[in-house]
């Protein structure tokens, strides 16, 4: 077994005896992916994989190069590559590898140290549970459509010529899967069901196959309401989607560049009371949890808007040293083929205390809307956001039925002020990031029906 | 990057127990990002990646299994890994090899290396600065700069070995103007299958420039109408909605498992007669060309719908397999070697039609002209799309009158390609910047000359006119 990490920190050595900084990330991971269709395993893959990427930082000026070919020759052409690179960039005073914090060995939980050895067999009941557990819900299901099973087990080595050398191990679980219901009318609409965790047997495959069949049951039939303002309330998914834009809107690297519909806004009120944003690198069982984030900084948890007044922003080094801050320990880093790059760990919205039924109980007239359908319908510089949406018309506290092919249009802004209440069901939703939202109900939203 | 005889082991090794097919994908990939944002280089970035993935069919199992290390011992173990599933064996020890050239040539006129890295962050800094200089109001400015060589080769156990060495140049652009507390932002791009020619043959400097107008102007927009309404949509880029809300429905993989609209209506009426649309994936220079697709199947030309009747769905090895066709129509394509190919299009537009672009916007009373779109996602049961458009423009009494913000697009792909009642005559294909993601990424292109349906639901902030 190859020491990664010794690796990493001769990568290092050998490039920084130019006066120049640089850092190496080694990653070696081992992956499955599994597909099931009709009670059949009809895709099985199974691989591992490691790479080496290197950033030169020289004078304030970045370059990096990365490879999966871990051949001395391949190696030196690999840093080599990245001091030249960093030669044509531009300097940036504020570039610099970060200053070595101290790292905490409180176990964040991320390890199923079981899941090396789960056999690939377990994994395919597992997923064939999945699909049964949709097909099963209802006669009307007709297909569980993109039923996967992955995991992948990610090792991180980082070192740098400012001392640091750190390692960590985290394994990731997810299933997925889409219910595809048709109804007498022949109409047909889908609804996904998802789950993930660190650990293996936190995967709960029946709730992920019923999540898929539910939902998709639920809006069969949906038709368009008037145009109207009504309220709206979130589930999971689309809360999710949502809280997403809000995340890049919370970035100081965004405000920097004047990309923000918050900018100047520090110390404000800029939501109803109800609203209280985290990120938290260190949750425990945490999916996007690690001890150092992707340039070595401790991670940390940063309340960024409390009870509505925006109190902070997430940073990574660059940005921090541009504010005069510190590092939040948000440089994200999606492997060894790409740069850190400042973004949320795991995002979310502080729960409150009522149920979803609770919450829909409370509404006079408005959409519990299930699924959306946007691209770049969500616009975190101007705030403007607008979306396809299916859900339940709600009516009296009651739901009377399903709703189909309407858009729901507001901004971020009014999206803020606009939460009345929040759930206390908080739940992580791995599709935009990682982000936790429970159920929201949000007031005064357009909804663009019929005349 | 292996040789023959390697191959041939590595394919006995896959078959050993007792597969009908096995394949070995070896890909070997450089390549160069320059990126400018806020007037400064900062990602000056090259990758290497070399791998190879080794595909096992069993009936309707697919197995795979995928090594970065191209030594003999890493593709027998995963030769090994991938044949684990099987519980047969096989007698076919000789693998016949045959090396299959394509009549198609993409060729690069400039190589990567004919321009500096120096000349190469000198363009973006000129684009930069044009931008900059255009209007005040232009607050932020980014330009990249992408090089991509991607060079595959692909050997079966039928005996089929091909290779295909792909070079791909692109541009990007994004602008955002500013006034008061209004922020708009453009972003836009050109590229193709192609060298450095790119440059020579795209204006990278009048691209920019015409962002930021469209920017400034788009300042000015108001929130847009929302209510059913007539909309025309842009030719080029505008065939994104054909791609997503009916393309993907034609994919083969939604066909064979029923999830489609179009699945089981060959031969029948599924748009207007003055539709024809088409996936080529032979057309020069463009981004979703290929000599031959990521399972070996030469590219090509295929009728999707020829005046409205559906003629072809776009297939792949897998799914051909699986319904017993007679090969594939060449759209197989994947990642990278890290990955199994599933249906993906290539270049897939809607063909060149009757109206005068000009005639189509007057024939509107009022209604929307959508002139650029985020992109956008299609429901793939249901044909349910949602379109953001970033520049619109309201069409009164058939004139292009005032910019409006936060349009959104909402319909049924099959429902409006039966309802679009004008094609235009200026069919184009998007200036190649179009990246579909489908669970993997693959570079396409997308077009249509300009189009009219005659009733769709907009979504706007501006529910006034409801």
């Amino acid at each position: 077994m190859t020491d990664y990490l010794a690796l990493a920190q001769s990568v290092v050595q050998q490039a920084a005896d130019h006066g120049v900084e640089v850092e190496a990330i080694i990653t070696h991971d081992a992956e499955t992916q599994i597909k099931v269709s009709g009670g059949e395993v009809e895709q099985l893959s199974q691989a591992s994989s490691r790479g080496l990427g290197v950033r030169v930082i020289d004078g304030g000026r970045t370059g990096y190069a990365y490879t999966s070919d871990f051949s001395a020759d391949s190696i030196e052409r690999t840093w080599r590559a990245a001091r030249d690179l960093a030669r044509v960039a531009t300097a940036d005073e504020y570039r610099a590898l970060p200053e070595l914090t101290p790292i905490s060995d409180e176990d964040l939980e991320i390890w199923d140290a079981r899941l090396p050895d789960v056999p690939a067999t377990d994994k395919i009941d597992l997923l064939k549970r999945v699909e049964r557990a949709t097909l099963d819900y209802d006669p009307r299901i007709i297909l569980a459509d993109f039923c996967n099973y992955g995991d992948s087990i990610n090792h991180v080595y980082l070192a740098n010529s400012r001392g640091f050398a750190g390692q960590y191990g985290r394994t990731t679980v997810f299933s997925y899967l889409m219910g595809i219901a048709r109804g007498e009318d022949g109409g047909m609409v889908n609804a996904f069901g998802m789950g993930a965790s660190n650990f293996f047997d936190e995967l709960d495959p029946v709730a992920i196959g019923r999540e898929a069949g539910e939902k998709a049951i639920s809006i069969l039939g949906g038709k368009p309401v008037e145009t109207q303002t009504a309220t709206i309330v979130l589930d999971h998914v689309v809360g999710a989607e949502i809280l997403s834009a809000l995340a890049q809107a919370l970035s100081a690297g965004d405000w920097q560049r004047k990309r923000s519909f918050l900018l100047d806004r520090l110390g404000q009120q800029v939501g109803s009371d109800m609203v209280t944003l985290m990120d938290n690198g260190r949750l425990k069982r945490g999916i996007a949890s690690a001890p150092f984030d992707g340039e070595g900084v401790a991670t940390s948890a940063t309340r960024l808007i409390d009870e509505g007044v925006l109190q902070n922003l997430m940073y990574d080094s660059y940005s921090a040293s541009k504010d005069g801050k510190t590092s939040s320990g948000n440089a994200q880093r999606a492997g060894h083929r790409s740069l850190p790059r400042l973004g949320p760990s795991n995002f979310y919205m502080q729960p409150g205390h009522l149920t979803r039924d609770e919450i829909i109980k409370g509404v006079d007239r408005g959409l519990y809307v299930i699924s959306v359908m946007q691209t770049g319908g969500i616009d975190p510089i101007s705030g403007d956001c607008s979306m396809g949406a299916n859900g339940l018309w709600i009516e009296n506290g009651e739901i009377v039925g399903p709703v189909g092919g309407v858009t729901i249009a507001t901004t971020l802004n009014d999206f803020l002020q606009n939460v009345s209440q929040v759930g206390g069901d908080l739940r992580f939703i791995p599709m935009f990031g990682v982000i936790g939202v429970p159920t929201l109900r949000i007031d005064n939203v357009t909804i663009g029906g019929t005349k | 990057m292996i040789d023959k005889a390697l191959a041939q082991k590595v394919l006995a090794e896959a078959l050993r127990t007792g597969a009908d097919l096995a394949e070995i994908y070896v890909e070997d990939v450089e390549s160069l990002r320059l990126g400018m944002d806020d007037s400064r280089v900062e990602t000056a970035m090259r990758g290497e990646d070399r791998g190879a993935g080794i595909r096992v069919f069993f009936g309707n199992l697919v197995t795979y299994a995928f090594t970065d290390s191209l030594d003999e011992q890493s593709l027998i173990d995963s030769a090994r890994a991938a044949a684990a599933a099987g519980t047969g064996s096989s007698s076919q020890t000789r693998i016949d090899l045959t090396e299959r050239k394509s009549p198609l040539e993409y060729p690069v006129l400039k190589p990567f290396d004919t321009l500096s890295i120096e000349d190469k962050v000198q363009l973006l800094s000129q684009m930069d600065e044009h931008a900059r200089a255009y209007n005040p109001q232009i607050v932020q400015v980014s330009a990249s700069y992408d090089q991509l060589r991607r060079h595959m080769w692909l050997f079966n156990s039928d005996g089929l070995q091909v290779e295909d060495e792909r070079f791909y140049t692109e541009i990007r652009g994004g602008v955002v103007a500013r006034r008061n507390g209004t922020l708009q932002q453009v972003r836009d791009g050109f590229g193709g299958r192609v060298g450095l020619e790119l440059l020579d043959q795209n204006d990278a400097i009048a691209e920019i420039e015409s962002m930021c107008e469209t920017a400034v102007k788009m300042l000015d927009a108001r929130p847009c109408p929302a209510g059913e309404m007539t909309v025309v949509m842009c030719n080029g880029w505008g065939g994104v909605l054909f791609h997503e809300a009916c393309g993907h429905q034609m994919e083969a993989d939604f066909i064979t498992k029923g999830s489609s609209a179009y699945a089981g209506k060959i031969g029948e009426r599924v748009a207007n007669p003055i539709i024809t649309a088409i996936d080529d994936g032979t057309i020069p220079g463009r981004r979703g060309s290929l000599k031959f697709d990521d399972d070996g199947t030469p590219a090509q030309r295929t009728v999707l719908i020829e005046k409205g009747i559906l003629k072809e769905y776009m297939w792949d090895l897998v799914e051909a397999r699986r319904v017993g066709r007679d090969g594939s129509t060449g759209n197989g394509r994947r990642e990278s070697y890290r990955h199994m190919p599933m249906p993906r299009m290539t270049n897939t537009f809607i063909d060149q039609g009757e109206h005068d672009p000009q005639e189509i916007i007057e024939s509107v009373k009022r209604g929307v002209y959508i002139a650029n779109m985020a992109g956008g996602q299609a429901d793939i049961a249901k044909g349910d799309f949602v379109f953001n458009a970033t520049v619109a423009y309201l069409i009164e009494d058939g004139k292009l009158t005032a910019p409006v913000r936060g349009a959104t697009i909402f319909g049924n792909g099959p429902q409006v390609l039966n309802e679009i009642d004008m094609v235009g005559n200026d069919l184009a294909l998007d200036p190649g910047k179009g990246m579909c993601g489908k669970g993997q990424a693959a570079r396409v292109s997308v077009g249509q000359p300009t189009v009219r349906i005659p009733r769709v639901t907009v979504g706007g902030t501006d529910d006034a006119s409801a």
